[in-house]
């Protein structure tokens, strides 16, 4: 971009500085711009003066409002502007009002002999590099006149984000245009971040500009200004989003994922032996069970790799409770997995009507149990209530459990989740500021750049 | 990044599930004794189980 230019960090060309003075107050005026500049600003008078004129006729004097409007780049200093040289040597404050509240910021006009003018503009430690547009807007295949629709710039949709009335309040230094304080001009800004593009409509002209975010530590570094820069409040209307990942993107690797995990779902359920390999009903009575009340199965036998074993037992229970307490042992290595079911039911009638809970089945499933032969030990406790009771006990070997699926969709729903509304409260936040309440952004673009 | 990072544990999930199924992983947590003595089968009383004389609920609504 700076091909062939001749940095400013060179001295600067004395003799191209006209020194003048000011009609009004006699104070020294600096031209910087080798009369390209249409006004300049009389700092001690607060004079505007027609620099195009050489007895610097006065255009307008006005007076400052507030104690004190400094600019955070002092007029005169240089820097390196996306690889050409520039000098700050203008600066003006604007507001606007909106339902009584004045939302003021800053520009600066920007200078290069050989590339002429740029602008900065600030908001609340938010920083844009403006440049005016090399070609109009186009909407719908024609050149955008209004302030409607979305309207592209160089391939590129903008949405509309606000139109607003903008008041210069303050003037310093050097202007391409006949800058006047008191000037008011209706701008619309359409946002493509971190690009902005804005009319500024005055009588009958209309200017198009095309910003892009910058932050303010690059605003420091650029003009190697003191300290640094002060923090961003909010978030601004062409601001990056921290989430730079296309969202919808997320969601279609999701639902890659979901349909995966159901193959997978399908496929284990299909190939799952589901081997009953132990039933046997018992019965139970107290007049009987005086003694030891334990006993063991007969031996079956697990065939397979490990797998699951699932443990069903049944009892016609009714507002009585059977407690079972089993041990799964290997006959040939003495190992033992050791667990206790509760099987109640209980139900009634009281005011709120009918009413239930519990269930006269049991299911658990027992993890990766290794092949080999294998024996139930059993120990029932009875609620002293029953006299007699039979349960039936049922061991199935390798049955899917379907929970692990839908912890992993869950797993696999997280980040989506996340990033979605790390995003929705990015935007939530930028369009809170619009003409387009967060309610309203049907037509925002999910959408945003890939980082990969 | 993101993206990568995603697309890595979504992998990571499935392959996870697959080896978990394979295994035969389950969601209830059965506690697993070593060395249960082979008297066992021939006195079942000998054994304890942990879960015995577990305080039971004997109440409805």
């Amino acid at each position: 971009m700076s091909a062939g230019t001749p940095p400013l960090s060179a001295p600067p060309p004395k003799p191209q500085v006209r020194a003048l003075n000011c009609p009004k107050c006699g104070a020294g005026i600096t031209l910087r711009t080798f009369g390209q500049a249409e006004t300049v600003v009389c700092e001690s008078c607060r004079c505007i003066l027609d620099a195009k004129d050489p007895n610097l006729a006065i255009l307008q004097q006005f007076e400052i409002k507030t104690s004190h409007v400094q600019p955070l780049i002092p007029l005169g200093t240089r820097g390196k502007l996306r690889g050409t040289d520039y000098e700050v040597i203008g600066f003006e404050r604007r507001h606007s009002t909106l339902e009584g509240i004045t939302y003021p910021w800053h520009e600066y006009v920007l200078f290069n002999p050989y590339k002429g003018f740029r602008y900065l503009s600030e908001y609340n430690g938010h920083w844009n590099d403006i440049s005016i547009c090399k070609e109009l807007p186009m909407v719908g295949g024609g050149m955008l006149s209004g302030t409607s629709a979305s309207p592209n710039y160089l391939g590129e949709v903008y949405a509309h984000f606000q139109t607003s009335d903008a008041n210069t309040d303050f003037v310093l230094g050097e202007f391409p245009w006949q800058v006047r304080v008191g000037e008011r001009a209706v701008v619309t800004d359409y946002v493509h971040p971190p690009r902005v593009l804005s009319s500024e409509k005055m009588d009958k002209e209309v200017t198009w500009s095309v910003g892009e975010y910058m932050y303010g530590r690059e605003i420091w570094d650029t003009f190697k200004l003191p300290g640094s820069a002060p923090e961003a409040e909010g978030v601004y209307e062409n601001q990056p989003s921290p989430v730079t990942t296309n969202v919808k993107g997320i969601w279609a690797i999701f639902i890659l994922f979901a349909i995966l995990l159901a193959g997978l779902m399908m496929g284990f359920d299909f190939t799952a032996r589901k081997e009953q390999v132990f039933e046997q009903t018992y019965h139970w009575e107290r007049a009987t069970a005086l003694g030891e009340s334990s006993f063991v199965t007969d031996v079956f036998e697990l065939k397979g790799g490990p797998s699951t074993v699932q443990v069903k037992s049944w009892a016609p229970v009714s507002n009585e409770w059977l407690y079972l307490n089993y041990a799964l042992i290997n006959q040939d290595t003495g190992r033992a997995w050791d667990f206790g079911r509760e099987i109640s039911y209980y139900s009634g009638y009281d005011s709120d009507g009918s009413w239930s809970e519990g269930s006269r089945n049991d299911t658990v499933v027992i993890p990766s149990v290794p092949s080999g032969h294998y024996y139930l030990r059993i120990e029932p406790e009875v609620d002293p209530a029953v006299r007699a009771i039979s349960y039936s006990v049922q061991l199935t070997r390798d049955v899917p459990v379907f929970g692990i699926y839908g912890i992993a969709v869950v797993a696999l729903l997280l980040p989506p989740l996340l990033i979605s509304f790390r995003w929705y409260t990015f935007e939530r936040s930028r369009w809170s500021e619009s003409d387009h309440p967060p309610m309203q952004i049907s037509g925002l673009n999910v959408n945003s750049e890939d980082d990969d | 990044m993101f993206r990568k990072f995603y697309l890595l544990f979504g992998l990571l999930t499935l392959g996870t599930v697959a080896f978990g199924q394979y295994r035969g992983w389950s969601l209830d947590t059965i506690d697993q004794v070593k060395n249960v003595p082979k008297s066992v089968r021939d006195n079942p009383g000998s054994y304890r189980s942990v879960y015995s004389s577990y305080h039971h609920y004997t109440g409805g609504k």
